[in-house]
């Protein structure tokens, strides 16, 4: 991970592209539209939500780390009118902001964002924290190759996020 | 040390929990109740055995993790004679809660109120301008060490507490539950399990004995899961088949297994448990095995597979995962999951943990469900009729056996009859005192 202090993106230089792209993606989410979400990811994709902000993935446990196939299969059982969990769905808006590119090899590109996330279902949940993006550039455009969400409440008890964070 | 001088009666002492309490349905009340759950802290949480934590948490000499036992807030330390200690985390002098950390290591924890500090075995080192007593530092160290859990014990690496002294033998209390440890253990090539790769916590808005029951139950799968049978694969048994060789057994003292050995034993198939992987995916793990055991014992262990087993009041050995509880109120409950990383099985450990992200936690397959479930319960049983709930399915299949009373039928309603009756036992025992 980028470390935070090393990154001097100048103001204004986020591409409108890039942040486009970002803010459709939390359109989709927000919206509960799955197909429309899932077909934004790269084959080898991963959607990962650690435990903590300094977690490895590979000895440590996550709340969430899907490869394309578990996305797949996350989107399929939102999908099947059975999931319990998201019956109804939340409702959901989020606000994405303070964008930074941590690195842009001209293939792929590491954008950074802050985000609040309203979420109502019963009762009305805030999220907080960070969003990290790998993005590849290709022919038809962007897509998605990571998403990493550091929830500032991530190492403490939190509630079922059986949404798209 | 005694927690308690004198009992304080409590409201909730007075009820009749035989009445409430019946071999086939318990009251309502009993997860609504803010009087009864402050006496379920005192008579069960903090007054018997509880686990509180894995060894492989603290395995250094400093190591702490920070738990509770019913509503008092602990620090559970290894100190440098490798002695596992259960201290509760509240300064001597003015009560202020001491260590911050959810984890880490120190040699000794100050407190930020007014400087004392206390070695992490619980002795009272330094008190900042002592001059202010009268005593001297040593009378003063002997008096005011962390208060401590009266007794603890571990068990294949799990560590339980008792705070208040009466509980009796840990072995004892873990009867015919202890087994399943056993089992658990034996997965591994190295004889032990690993709880580093963390926990997942999850907030639940349900009473601590809806989450227990969700647990355990062998009824709610082909309803609250379909949608992952349906959409994502099938489940790992056909749960619809009267033809099922599952046992649900109440082992006593409040624990219960669903044991699934006999139905694996006939289809003879290793890894059934574990998305039916076959030996290919694992060849390190396969190899350690049967250099310790050999073939014949090996083939036997991966038929078999791990426990699914309740250990009460809090820990449930969910099979590649060890899942436990802490009750914060009447209406709320943190779950905790942890996935298991068998020793001696790099592949096979990073295995499970991919497989308990998939299943358990806030965003698991499966648990995500169960939680709703649990908290779509909590919020029903406030309707105030029927009074009952009901908990009489298969009592009638029950048979006596050396391990407990079992139901061959997994839908039997047997392991929350056996929580309960052991509830009414602890909880009838103080009332009557």
């Amino acid at each position: 991970m980028t470390e935070i202090q090393s990154i001097a993106t100048p103001a204004g230089s986020v591409s409108a592209e890039l942040v486009d792209f970002v803010v459709h993606e939390a359109r989709l989410a927000d919206e509960n539209r799955y197909a429309e979400w899932e077909s934004l990811w790269a084959d080898d994709g991963i959607y990962w939500v650690p435990t903590g902000d300094q977690k490895d993935p590979q000895t440590q446990v996550s709340f969430v780390f899907d490869n394309r196939h578990r996305i797949g299969s996350r989107i399929a059982q939102l999908r099947s009118g059975r999931r319990h969990s998201q019956t109804p769905p939340s409702k959901m808006r989020r606000q994405l902001s303070n964008f930074e590119v941590l690195s842009d090899d001209g293939g792929e590109v590491e954008l950074a964002a802050n985000f609040s996330l309203f979420e109502h279902r019963y009762t009305t949940t805030i999220w907080a924290g960070r969003y990290l993006y790998r993005l590849r550039y290709t022919a038809d455009g962007l897509s998605l190759v990571k998403k990493t969400v550091l929830l500032i409440n991530n190492e403490s008890a939190i509630r079922t996020i059986a949404f798209i964070l | 040390m005694t927690m308690r001088l004198e009992q304080d009666r409590l409201a909730a002492d007075a009820i009749d929990y035989e009445k409430l309490i019946q071999r086939d349905r318990v009251h309502g009340s009993l997860y609504t109740d803010a009087d009864i759950f402050q006496k379920e802290m005192r008579d069960i949480y903090e007054s018997q055995w509880v686990f509180v934590a894995h060894e492989s948490e603290i395995p250094e000499p400093g190591d702490y993790v920070r738990r509770r036992i019913g509503e008092q807030p602990l620090i559970v330390a290894c100190g440098k004679d490798l002695k596992v200690r259960v201290m509760l985390n509240r300064c001597t002098h003015r009560g202020n809660m001491l260590c911050q950390s959810d984890a880490g290591n120190a040699t000794l924890f100050r407190c930020s109120f007014h400087g004392w500090t206390f070695s992490n075995d619980g002795r009272l080192q330094g008190v900042s301008f002592r001059g202010g007593y009268e005593q001297s530092l040593g009378e003063l160290r002997s008096e005011l060490g962390l208060a401590e859990a009266a007794q603890v014990g571990t068990y294949g690496g799990f560590i339980f507490a008792n705070l208040s002294g009466d509980a009796g033998d840990l072995e004892h209390y873990l009867g015919n539950a202890k087994d399943a440890i056993d089992r658990l253990v034996r997965m591994s090539p190295a004889g032990g399990i690993d709880l580093s790769a963390g926990w997942m916590k999850h907030d639940n808005n349900a009473n601590w004995k809806v989450v227990n029951e969700v647990q355990v139950d062998g009824y709610h799968p082909l309803f609250v899961h379909e949608s992952l049978y349906k959409a994502i694969k099938p489940a790992k048994v056909d749960y619809s088949s009267d033809e099922l060789r599952v046992a649900v057994r109440d082992l006593g003292g409040g624990h219960s297994e669903v044991d699934y050995t006999a139905e694996y034993q006939a289809q003879d198939r290793e890894f059934i448990w574990f998305s039916s992987i076959p030996r290919s995916r694992v060849p390190d793990y396969i190899e350690a095995m049967e250099a310790l055991h050999g073939p014949e014992r090996t083939h036997d262990i991966l038929v078999d597979g791990p426990p699914h087993t309740f250990i009460w009041p809090n820990l449930f050995l969910a099979e590649m995962q060890v899942m436990f509880i802490e009750p914060l109120s009447v209406e709320q409950t943190i779950q905790y999951t942890a996935p298991i990383k068998l020793l001696g099985a790099e592949e096979m450990s990073a295995r499970i943990i991919r497989q308990t992200e998939g299943a358990m936690g806030p965003a698991g397959f499966l648990i995500a469900d169960d939680a709703e479930m649990g908290e779509r319960n909590q919020v029903g049983l406030h309707a105030q009729e029927p009074e009952w709930v009901l908990f009489g399915r298969g009592f009638e299949s029950e048979k006596v056996e050396p391990r407990g009373i079992t139901s061959y039928d997994r839908t039997s309603e047997t392991s929350q009859r056996g929580m309960w009756q052991h509830y009414r036992t602890l909880m009838t025992e103080t009332t009557n005192d």
